[in-house]
C-alpha cells in the first residue's frame, strides 16, 4: 500500500494501544487513546510528554516493533503491519539507554548490522570507518561494549542507527545523561542528517532547549493523547502562558504592579521583577509610562517568550 | 531479499555468535568440562557394570550424543538468549532479520562447537574405554551426526520460541529441555523397555531413530523399519513446526510488548 500524500513519511489515524498483563491479562494499561500524528518527509517532529504518556509506545508502534490494536499506520507509505519487513530496511532508531552485546567490539557491533542491512566487504568497511569517525569512536573501536560509558554507548547506538542510511530515524532520547559539550554535538549533528541528507527525524526528549533547537514541530502527548501539536512558538501561543517583562527597578518592589492592567501574575527573583503580561507590545509602555509617572527609577528591562518547559509544565498539569 | 542479502544475514549471526562464543570463559565449560565429566562418569559405570564391549558401546554412544545435542542446541538457543541477556532484542528485530537467519546462523556455529565436542569425546572414548566410533563407518556416522545435529536444531528453536513467548522465565528450558530428551529417547536404553505411552512419545522423537540406526552396527537389533528416513522425515517436520512457532512466538511478543520488555 502506497500512502495517498507522498510528501508523508508518517500518517498515523486513531492508534490505539492497550497493555495487558497479569493473570488472563485483568490488569490493563491504555498507553495510546486514537492517537494522530502525521510528519512530513525532511522534517524533524518531537514528541514530548510527561513519563508514561505514551511517547516510546508511540514510536515503537512507527518502527515496527509494537503492533497496534487499532488505528492506520502509514511510515514512508507502508503498512507497518503488513509491509513492516520491506519498511525496516528503510527506517532505524536509537535510544538514549542503549544496549549491545557486552563481549562485541564498537567496530564489531556496527558491522553485525551493516552485515544485516546488506553491507559487506570493501563497502562495509567504509560505512565502519565513516560511522566511527563521524561519531568520534576511533580510539574505542576495539573496546568491548560493556567498557565503555555511558555517553560511548549512546554514540554507539547513534552509529548503529545510522549503518543503513536511513530515510527516517527515530531518537528516543538521544542526548539522555550526556555531557553537556557532548549533547551538543549530537544535536548539531542531528541538525546535520537533516540539512544534507534530508532525513526525516522523529525524536522524544525530556529536554525542552533540545526540542525548541532542533523541531519544526512539536507533538505534546500525555495520557496516550495528543494534546496540542505545532511550531514550539505556536505551541506557546496556543498555551497562552503570557510574555514576560523582567524590569528592574528602584525601588526594588512596586505594591501596585501585580495589579496593573493586563498583568497576570509578577513574582521577584534576584533582584528583578517578572511580570507575566498578556501582551508584551501593548502592556510595555503602558507599565514603563505609569512606572515613570509613581517616580520609580527603571534600570533595565528585558522582555522574552515563555520558555518550551513553561509549555510543558502547564500542558502536564 | 536476494540470495546475496540471505547469506549475509545468516554470516552476521554466525559471526556474531562465534565472536560472542570465543570471549566467554563459561561457554568453556559448556564445551569442554561437563561433555568430558559425562563420558568418564558413564564409561567408568560400564566398567563398573562390567558391561560387554557392545553394550559400553551402546550407552557411550547415548551419552556422546546428548553432550553433542545440548552444546548445539545451546548455541542455537543463543541466537535470542544473547540478545535477551544484553538486552538488545529490540534492535535485532528492527533490522530486516528473518528467523531463518536466527537459527540458521547460530546452527552453523553449534555445528562446529558440537563437532569439536564430538571428536573430543570419540578420542576419549577411544583411549579410555576402547569405544570404536568408525566401526559402523563413515556413512553411518555422518547420518547419525546429521540426524544429532537436525534434534539441536529442533530443540533450540523451540527454546527461543519459548523465551520470546515466556521471555527471561523461560530462559531454563535452554538447560532443562535436552534432559527431556534423554528420558524418552532412549539414550542409555533401547526404547523397548519404555512403558507403552511413553514408548508413543520416544517414537515422535527424531534422535530415537538416530540412535537406534548407529547402535544396530553395534550388533544391536534395530527395532524400527527405515530409521534414517523416518529420522529425517521427523526432523523436517518439526524444524517447519519449531520455526513457525518461534514465527507467532515474535508476532505475539511485538502484540504484547514483551519484545520491548525484554529490550532496553
Amino acid at each position: 500500500m502506497v500512502s495517498s500524500n507522498g510528501m508523508l513519511a508518517i500518517d498515523a489515524r486513531d492508534v490505539e494501544k492497550t497493555f495487558r498483563s497479569g493473570w488472563f491479562g485483568r490488569r490493563q494499561t491504555q498507553a495510546l487513546r486514537g492517537v494522530s500524528l502525521t510528519v512530513a518527509r525532511g522534517s524533524i517532529v518531537g514528541v514530548l510528554g510527561p513519563n508514561g504518556a505514551g511517547k516510546t509506545t508511540l514510536l515503537s508502534i512507527l518502527a515496527t516493533l509494537l503492533t497496534p490494536d487499532r488505528g492506520r499506520v502509514l511510515v514512508l507509505g507502508h503498512d507497518v503491519v503488513r509491509e513492516a519487513a520491506v519498511l525496516r530496511r528503510r527506517l532505524n532508531m536509537a535510544s538514549g539507554r542503549p544496549s549491545f552485546l557486552w563481549s562485541l567490539r564498537v567496530g564489531e557491533i556496527i558491522a553485525f548490522y551493516g552485515r544485516l542491512y546488506g553491507l559487506s566487504g570493501a563497502r562495509l568497511r567504509r560505512r565502519v570507518d565513516a560511522l566511527i569517525d563521524l561519531c568520534e569512536l576511533g580510539p574505542y573501536r576495539r573496546v568491548p561494549y560493556s567498557d565503555l560509558s555511558t555517553g560511548l554507548k549512546q554514540r554507539v547506538a547513534l552509529a548503529k542507527s545510522l549503518v543503513n542510511e536511513p530515510e527516517l530515524l527515530f531518537l528516543d532520547e538521544p542526548t539522555l545523561g550526556l555531557d553537556p559539550d557532548v549533547s551538543v554535538r549530537v544535536r548539531e549533528h542531528i541538525a546535520r542528517l537533516r540539512r544534507e541528507q534530508g532525513m526525516t527525524i522523529v525524536l522524544t526528549t525530556h529536554y525542552m532547549r533540545e526540542a525548541d533547537e532542533l523541531c519544526d514541530e512539536i507533538a505534546f502527548i500525555k495520557a496516550g493523547r495528543i494534546l496540542s501539536r505545532g511550531t514550539p512558538g505556536e505551541l506557546k501561543r496556543q498555551i497562552r502562558l503570557g510574555e514576560v517583562i523582567a524590569l528592574r527597578l528602584d525601588p526594588p518592589t512596586v505594591a501596585w504592579l501585580a495589579e496593573a492592567p493586563g498583568v497576570l501574575r509578577c513574582v521577584e527573583a534576584d533582584g528583578w521583577v517578572e511580570c507575566t503580561v498578556d501582551e508584551a507590545e501593548k502592556r510595555l509602555p503602558e507599565l514603563l509610562r505609569a512606572l515613570h509617572n509613581d517616580g520609580v527609577v527603571i534600570r533595565n528591562v528585558q522582555v522574552r517568550e515563555p520558555e518550551l518547559e513553561e509549555v510543558f509544565v502547564e500542558l502536564a498539569k | 531479499m536476494s540470495w546475496r542479502n540471505e547469506l549475509l544475514a545468516v554470516w552476521a549471526v554466525t559471526l556474531r555468535n562465534a565472536l560472542m562464543g570465543s570471549r566467554n570463559v563459561f561457554f568453556f565449560f559448556e564445551l569442554l568440562f561437563w561433555p568430558i565429566v559425562g563420558v568418564l562418569s558413564i564409561g567408568l559405570m560400564t566398567r563398573f557394570l562390567e558391561l560387554t564391549p557392545a553394550q559400553a558401546s551402546f550407552v557411550l554412544v547415548g551419552t556422546i550424543a546428548l553432550s553433542v545435542i545440548n552444546v548445539c542446541q545451546l548455541e542455537v538457543a543463543y541466537a535470542v538468549l544473547l540478545d535477551v541477556w544484553s538486552k538488545s532484542l529490540k534492535h535485532q528485530f528492527l533490522a530486516p532479520i528473518g528467523i531463518r537467519h536466527l537459527t540458521l546462523g547460530s546452527w552453523l556455529v553449534g555445528i562446529v562447537r558440537s563437532f569439536a565436542v564430538f571428536v573430543l569425546l570419540t578420542v576419549l572414548g577411544w583411549w579410555a574405554f576402547d569405544f570404536e566410533v568408525l566401526r559402523p563407518g563413515w556413512l553411518a556416522l555422518g547420518t547419525f551426526l546429521l540426524g544429532c545435529f537436525l534434534t539441536a536444531w529442533v530443540v533450540g528453536v523451540a527454546v527461543c520460541a519459548l523465551i520470546t513467548l515466556f521471555g527471561n522465565r523461560a530462559e531454563a528450558f535452554a538447560w532443562a529441555s535436552v534432559n527431556l530428551v534423554l528420558v524418552l529417547a532412549g539414550i542409555y536404553y533401547p526404547v523397548s523397555v519404555l512403558p507403552d505411552s511413553i514408548a508413543a512419545i520416544a517414537r515422535a522423537i527424531p534422535l530415537t531413530y538416530f540412535l537406534d540406526a548407529y547402535r544396530s552396527y553395534y550388533g544391536f537389533q534395530s527395532e524400527f523399519a527405515a530409521p534414517v528416513a523416518t529420522g529425517l522425515a521427523l526432523s523436517a517436520l518439526y524444524a517447519v513446526l519449531a520455526h513457525w512457532a518461534f514465527l507467532a512466538a515474535i508476532q505475539r511478543a511485538r502484540r504484547t510488548g514483551l519484545l520491548l520488555k525484554m529490550s532496553e
